[in-house]
């Protein structure tokens, strides 16, 4: 899967803590991403096996609002994000290298 | 607008994500740190945009299957058409527009110096809104329409009344929707 900006934002905030479950709308606000690019995109996750959702347990003290569906990274899938998040910092910071190379051999 | 695009998906999905779509709307409805009302429903409204999105990207793959699985009737039961009868269809509605707006040039020129005025002129007027009216519904109800997306065939009919809903009528329009065939399980 290509890691892409909104990927990788989502990846992070679930890398943050894998243990922890989090409901869509959550996520939409921690990684800054619209529901239409985090839906198919956790659809996908799941799909390779990544991600497993489960829905709440009602509870009594809700007040009444219906359940939500948690996602929550798989073992595989926090294995894959670490690895994945850490090429992409190094190809990140690899880039900058580059881009500040010409600054190494300019005479100034 | 979340029950609609449900509708994309096989029932027991669709009511999996139907319920797990309405929960966050609920929850951004009551999401605390937006303290505008109108804010959050700004962010609903959103919500709901990018769920019909999801929704279209996540069952195309399953219809498309469905489609080259050689289902040719797999949506609207409409069978391809033969170019000579929508040619037909075409002349025929070029001859009935002909004939009512000949009608009206003859009415106005025979009352036109008389009492009673450009009265045929203000005939068209409803006439012209009803046959718009009729052509939106038909769009709106069709399961699909051919050729064009339907919105593109809603813009034609509005821009050119009437000749863009006799176009409609002639080449675009399928029939009323018919019931879905059942839907392949989603793998």
């Amino acid at each position: 899967m290509k890691l892409t900006a909104p990927l990788e934002r989502v990846l992070r905030v679930l890398v943050a803590d894998p243990g922890a479950s989090h409901y869509g709308y959550d996520l939409m606000k921690a990684a800054r991403v619209p529901s239409g690019t985090l839906y198919p995109m956790l659809a996908r996750l799941q799909q390779e096996g990544l991600v497993d959702s489960q829905w709440e347990d009602q509870r009594p003290d809700a007040g009444g609002r219906p359940p939500r569906k948690y996602y929550r990274l798989t073992a595989e899938g926090a294995r894959v994000a670490r690895l994945e998040l850490a090429r992409a910092t190094t190809a990140a910071s690899g880039t900058r290298h580059v881009a500040a190379w010409p600054a190494h051999g300019s005479p100034s | 607008m979340i029950r609609g695009s449900c509708r994309r998906f096989p029932a027991d999905v669709g009511a999996d994500r139907y319920r797990e779509w309405t929960a966050e709307l609920s929850a951004i409805l009551d999401d605390a740190s937006i303290r505008s009302s109108f804010l959050r429903a700004l962010r609903a409204l959103a919500f709901c945009a990018g769920i019909a999105t999801t929704a279209r990207q996540l069952s195309r793959p399953a219809r498309a299957d469905y489609r080259s699985a050689g289902n040719e009737r797999w949506r609207t039961g409409a069978p391809r058409t033969r170019p000579g009868a929508m040619a037909v269809r075409v002349a025929i509605g070029l001859a009935a527009y002909l004939i009512v707006a000949g009608l009206v040039t003859v009415t106005t020129g025979l009352t036109a110096g008389s009492h009673l005025g450009a009265w045929p002129l203000l005939l068209v007027v409803p006439l012209g809104i009803g046959f718009d009216a009729y052509c939106l519904r038909d769009i709106a109800r069709a399961a699909d329409v051919r050729y064009l997306r339907k919105w593109v065939w809603a813009l034609i009919c509005l821009a050119q009344t009437p000749l863009g809903g006799i176009l409609y009528l002639a080449i675009g329009r399928i029939g009323p929707a018919q019931p879905l065939p059942p839907m392949p399980p989603r793998t």
